[in-house]
């Protein structure tokens, strides 16, 4: 399963069913299986929703669609909650980020 | 753990609008390039300075090879230097002077008319390579992590300017006789700045990121790298250095063509140890084009040596074996990696401009689904077919295969653009 952090286990199951939906385009992998989202964060409270990501590489040509489309989807998910998607750079993506269904998907 | 605040600006890229005319250019250039190669395929069997073959090489040199490149390179720089591009207006800018100055040389040349046409054509590629150059230095200086890969892509960019400036040298001296040696020397120096300083070292630079990306490769060796640019740059210096002996001293040659073909067995390797690496078994039809390309590096290099072991041994010029080098370089290699590149670069540029925000569609088409699978292969095969039977026809001069190879790459360039307007004009689907 993949690292990803969080405060609530529920929420984050929920919310990686549909960050499933967003792949990178250029590998045919969904964001969560790649390993680019590092924390989802749920502020009951606030109605808010961090979602801690990153990226293969820093002006990456997909940054944008791959980004946008993550906060779509997770707004769809989460309707009523402010949902921000927080980008980094450190840790950098490495391989060993990629899941174990991931790896099994790229060796076909 | 988890450091480093949101910055909006890491994922800001070039703008489409910028890219694509590059693009679009490119691909009309290489359609009209191989109408002017059937128009003129019996002057193949004759001297390589010609004019229709003037025509048809600066065509497959500057606007197929250097315009795609220029498009692709405003988009890869950032993902290379990681840091935005300079100025898109200077993009615009640098576009705009050779889409006029090329066409305007290139009919200077086909006429051989060398007065204020090809000029004017030369001034305005010199100058359009002058604002790019200036584009791709800022970019790097106001970059915070200038990599190998950037070097080699400034490198290159500095090669290209002293080529197009021996280039605009040449055409004036057609009328003010300014350069102290026959004609015919310094067109073999300016051709040389170009294939290895500006075509080669450039592939190599940005081949050398996107290949292990694409393939998703663990493999990287800076010290190979750096050990590849350092040997192709001494050998420009050496033929730089040897230039103006090298009519006594033709053995002097393989010196420079040794460091080169040692770069080109080192990137060999590092291609390999890439594609030995690699977690995503399956490569599409894209990356092998481009891998293939890198083999097919050998055959002009071949042909080079063998060129100048007959220019050392026998007193006449082998010229049809310097026109089939020529067409090795041009329409072999480079139209190999720029075939295969253009349908890996492309469909995204067009992907991000039609389905950015659009995930509340439903499930979208990937990028390489824009293209068309079937004119794509057929297009490789016609690609194929062209490339041996023109060059062979140039060996064994026989109008019938030049004729025959000519309509072959005509048919590669009629299936290319297909492919390439196809995707240009997508529309958002669902699947």
């Amino acid at each position: 399963m993949n690292n990803i952090e969080t405060n609530n286990a529920t929420k984050c199951d929920q919310a990686c069913i549909s960050l499933k939906t967003v792949d990178d385009p250029e590998i045919g992998l969904n964001v969560v299986d790649l390993g680019l989202i590092y924390a989802l964060d749920f502020d009951e409270n606030n109605k808010m929703v961090q979602c801690t990501m990153t990226l293969t590489t820093t002006f990456c040509p997909m940054g944008e669609s791959i980004t946008s489309n993550v906060m779509m989807a997770l707004e769809m998910s989460f309707p009523g909650y402010e949902i921000d998607v927080h980008l980094v750079f450190d840790p950098p993506w490495g391989f060993h980020m990629i899941s174990e269904e991931g790896r099994i998907f790229l060796g076909r | 753990m988890l450091g480093g605040p949101f910055n909006s600006e890491l994922i800001k890229t070039t703008s489409y609008k910028v890219i694509l005319p590059f693009y679009i250019y490119g691909a009309v250039s290489f359609l009209v390039a191989t109408i002017m190669l059937l128009a003129s395929n019996q002057d193949f069997t004759g001297h390589y300075f010609n004019p229709h073959i003037l025509a048809v090489t600066h065509t497959m040199a500057l606007g197929w090879g250097t315009m795609i490149i220029l498009g692709a390179s405003h988009q890869l720089v950032p993902v290379l230097i990681e840091g935005r591009l300079y100025s898109e207006k200077l993009a615009m800018y640098t576009f705009y002077l050779a889409a006029i100055g090329i066409p305007v040389l290139v009919y200077a040349f086909y006429v051989f008319n060398m007065g204020p046409i090809a000029k004017w054509g030369g001034r305005f590629v010199v100058i359009a390579v002058l604002l790019y150059l200036i584009n791709i230095a800022k970019s790097i200086d106001k970059s915070q992590h200038t990599n190998v890969h950037a070097v080699f892509v400034l490198g290159a960019v500095i090669w290209l300017f002293l080529t197009v400036l021996v280039g605009l040298a040449l055409v004036y001296n057609f009328t003010y006789l300014l350069l102290p040696k026959d004609h015919l020397h310094y067109l073999y120096f300016h051709a040389h700045l170009g294939i290895i300083g500006w075509f080669l070292l450039l592939v190599i630079g940005v081949g050398s990121r996107l290949i292990p990306m694409f393939m998703i490769s663990k493999y990287t060796n800076t010290r190979l790298l750096w050990t590849i640019f350092v040997l192709i740059n001494l050998a420009l210096l050496f033929f730089v250095a040897f230039f103006y002996w090298m009519e006594t001293l033709i053995g002097l040659t393989f010196i420079p063509v040794l460091f080169i073909l040692t770069a080109i067995i080192l990137f060999g390797f590092y291609c390999f140890k890439a594609y030995q690496q690699r977690l995503r078994k399956q490569i599409d039809d894209q990356v092998k084009i481009s891998l293939l390309a890198v083999a097919m590096l050998m055959l002009p290099i071949i042909m080079l040596i063998t060129v100048i072991s007959l220019l050392i041994t026998v007193t006449d010029q082998e010229t049809n074996l310097i026109l089939t080098y020529g067409f090795l370089v041009f329409f072999g290699w480079l139209t190999a990696i720029i075939l295969g590149m253009t349908f890996k670069t492309l469909p995204f540029i067009v992907w991000n401009k039609v389905y950015h925000k659009k995930s509340s569609l439903g499930k979208t088409p990937n990028p390489k689904d824009l293209i068309h699978p079937g004119v794509f292969k057929i297009m490789a095969v016609a690609y194929l077919l062209g490339l041996v039977l023109f060059s062979t026809g140039i060996i064994l001069l026989s109008s019938m295969l030049l004729k025959t190879g000519a309509v072959c790459m005509l048919l590669t360039a009629v299936l290319y653009n297909f492919n390439v307007f196809k995707v240009i004009n997508h529309k958002a689907v669902t699947i």
